[in-house]
């Protein structure tokens, strides 16, 4: 089913009711062209460039992801909205960065989300936010075959909970629900290690989900 | 009578990309107020915060308002810290 939008100039792309009932993107090649590959993005960074690069050497691959893309019946291409700035595709750009590389069926094009509005209005996140990073997926004809947004829920419900078990252990860290500035400067400085710890250390549980879910998405959808 | 000095202080997510937001608000401040201001704090923080508080009463919260606040709001509520403490602004 055609929505028209394309005719309307709202994008260069076409968009058709899928059988899933979801709506899904066909992108002209032509926009794909302008895509950045994973390598002119990184080059391109303004900053977090060390970060990215040092996720990259920490994620540990799982066997049964990279098997499971390496089997794929066709190479698909991969597109990416991001921005530099922020912290969930610091940490999750790099998973796919890194999956690419190894399973060699991943064709990645990163665009810029403030520079592709009309592309970040068709994958936003619970239909509403521009939530970044998104992951399209899309067969050779540049049909998409599935999305994935942000990070893994599970990701968040964990970091939610060690959040509230690290301000409970210290009851000089008040309220998670307070504004921290109210906090003295050490005590801040504290919390914020402490905060900073615990996402290090939940970064191998939020790398394997990531690639969970990337792998239960693509494997689950007709490609 | 002249006002005791306004501490200004910007709680906001750093991993979000706030810091243009965070750099307007206190450059309007700056601007605004100049030395009537003890002095404005930025603190770079996490889980998509965007707090601005006035001699620690909170003015904005994203959390709670949503969103990034008008400069406008926040220079009145300092205009309103001053005036209580006898300045005329």
């Amino acid at each position: 089913m055609a929505l028209g939008l394309e005719e309307g100039g709202w994008c260069t792309c076409s968009v058709k009711m899928s059988t899933l009932g979801r709506f899904e993107m066909k992108l002209p090649h032509e926009r794909w062209d302008k895509g950045l590959t994973y390598d002119a993005y990184k080059a391109g960074m303004t900053r977090n460039r060390e970060r990215v690069e040092e996720n990259e050497r920490r994620v540990t691959l799982d066997p049964e992801t990279v098997r499971a893309f390496r089997a794929l019946p066709q190479r698909l291409n991969v597109l990416v909205l991001a921005e530099d700035w922020c912290g969930d595709v610091i940490a999750n750009l790099p998973v796919l960065g890194r999956l690419a590389r190894e399973a060699g069926t991943l064709d990645i094009r990163i665009f810029y989300r403030d520079q592709n509005d009309d592309l970040i209005e068709h994958w936003l996140n619970q239909g509403k936010y521009k939530s970044i990073p998104v992951v399209v997926f899309f067969d050779q004809q540049l049909n998409e075959i599935a999305h994935w947004i942000e990070r893994p829920a599970s990701v968040t419900e964990l970091r939610a909970r060690k959040r509230r078990e690290i301000y409970a252990s210290r009851p000089e860290f008040g309220s998670p629900d307070a504004p921290v500035d109210q906090l003295p400067e050490d005590v801040r400085a504290a919390l914020q290690a402490e905060l900073a710890k615990m996402r290090d250390e939940t970064t191998p549980f939020a790398n394997a989900e990531v690639q969970r879910e990337l792998r239960e998405l693509v494997t689950g959808a007709k490609v | 009578m002249t006002a005791k000095p306004v501490k200004v202080k910007i709680t906001y997510c750093a991993e979000c990309g706030y810091e243009p937001q965070t750099l307007d608000l206190a450059k309007a401040l700056m601007y605004e107020f100049g030395g009537r201001l003890s002095g404005i704090e930025l603190i770079p923080w996490d889980s998509g915060t965007f707090d601005v508080t006035v001699d620690g009463e909170l003015v904005h919260s994203m959390r709670r308002e949503g969103g990034f606040p008008e400069s406008e709001a926040v220079k009145q509520a300092v205009r309103s810290r001053l005036s209580a403490s006898g300045t005329v602004t």
